[in-house]
């Protein structure tokens, strides 16, 4: 059952890394059906994507993948798309509630970051 | 990049056999997906098995002890189930209390029955004009030690005027605040401890009573007592058993909301 309240923050790391990946697709868009026209990403993307630097760099393996995806799907963050290209394969994409929760969550991280900046605690050339 | 993954399916039939240690509800909902996933991962040349492996293994630990935690808080942390409990809990210990505090209330009372007898008949011979040393009949109890019930007569000060109980070699003498509360009351039936923390367990069941008047002149007090080391023996008894009768009925409840949590619990969406 979806609960249309906000989740508080701080997400766990790899709610996190979900939510960006999808949020990453939903901005790009699938070669096949382009921006604007998503149908999700699968597991393993979703999980590739974690992994690398710019998905926060989270390792997690199909448990904690489709754990993480359980309760965002009972707390109205994803959707199953409803397409497959394969019956084994699920594919999965944000809601609004998702991308809501994921932009209040990246503000705070901005603010957080932007505080440590103003600490110096960001050492030089570090990634913002 | 992939890799064939004919070479991986012992690695895939490892991973299908371990997803059967999750919940019901969570394999029979993403078990393909996960295996699929699997399957991706091995298939793609750019992730090693050395990192690959280690990072499921680690996976399927932390998951399944998350997963099965999660079904456990899901089947054992609904409202009603819980209420039930509460209420189920709440009754068993007003059962309990009430199996220690019925009998140990006329176990207690009936310590008295005794003295009650002896008390009123002593009363009789003081009322006809018997001097209290005539109507005490010589005996010496130590009731430290005996389970004897004895008398005694005190004056109007609450002095003894004749006795049949000895502790520490002297007749035991109450507060002074009983007997100003038989003197506007009558009666009083309590459980007098003598000589507080001196002689360990010495409780005396002990019925006193007002006597009008003694040898014709002022009033006085009668006292009839017995040491209450057998009665509280079995109220112990009694104690202990309603104690492990409430703990039984505690057990009952939480193994029956155990099962019944389990077979009622919300089943896979």
């Amino acid at each position: 059952m979806a609960t249309e309240s906000i989740p508080a923050a701080p997400l766990s790391s790899a709610v996190f890394a979900i939510l960006l990946s999808l949020a990453e697709g939903e901005k790009t868009g699938s070669p096949a059906t382009g921006p604007g026209r998503w149908g999700g990403k699968h597991g393993y993307l979703i999980m590739k994507d974690a992994r690398s630097p710019q998905g926060g760099g989270v390792n997690m393996g199909p448990g904690t993948l489709y754990g993480s995806l359980d309760r965002m799907m009972r707390d109205g963050l994803v959707e199953q798309s409803g397409i497959s290209d394969d019956e084994r394969r699920r594919y999965y994409r944000l809601t609004d509630l998702g991308q809501t929760v994921l932009a209040v969550e990246l503000s705070r991280l901005d603010a957080a970051l932007a505080s440590a900046r103003s600490l110096g605690l960001v050492p030089d050339g570090g990634r913002s | 990049m992939t890799r064939s993954v004919s070479q991986d399916e012992p690695l895939v039939r490892l991973y299908t056999f371990a997803l059967r240690l999750f919940p019901a509800a969570f394999r029979e909902r993403y078990a393909p997906p996960m295996v699929q996933t699997f399957r991706d991962a091995l298939g793609d040349s750019s992730l090693a098995r050395r990192f690959l492996i280690p990072l499921v293994v680690r996976d399927l630990a932390t998951s399944l002890a998350k997963e099965h935690l999660s079904m456990l808080r899901e089947t054992f942390s609904r409202p009603a189930l819980i209420y039930n409990a509460l209420v189920l809990a709440a009754l068993s210990s007003g059962l309990a209390l009430a199996l220690y505090s019925i009998p140990q209330h006329v176990l207690r009372s009936g310590a008295d029955d005794p003295q009650i007898a002896l008390a009123g008949d002593l009363m009789a011979k003081l009322e006809q004009g018997v001097a209290p040393a005539d109507a005490v009949a010589p005996a010496s109890v130590d009731i430290a030690r005996s389970l004897s019930p004895f008398v005694i007569v005190y004056n109007d000060q609450g002095r003894p005027l004749a006795s049949q109980a000895q502790l520490n070699g002297q007749t035991p003498i109450p507060p002074q605040g009983v007997f100003d509360y038989v003197r506007q009351h009558g009666e009083d039936r309590l459980s007098w401890q003598p000589v507080l923390g001196s002689v360990k367990g010495v409780r005396i069941a002990t019925v006193i009573e007002r006597v009008p008047s003694l040898n014709g002149g002022a009033g006085g007090f009668v006292l009839a007592g017995r040491n209450m080391r057998e009665v509280e023996a079995r109220i112990g008894q009694v104690s202990q058993m309603a104690g492990l009768t409430w703990m039984g009925m505690l057990g009952v409840i939480l193994v029956g909301t155990a099962v019944f949590g389990w077979y009622s619990r919300p089943k896979a969406l």
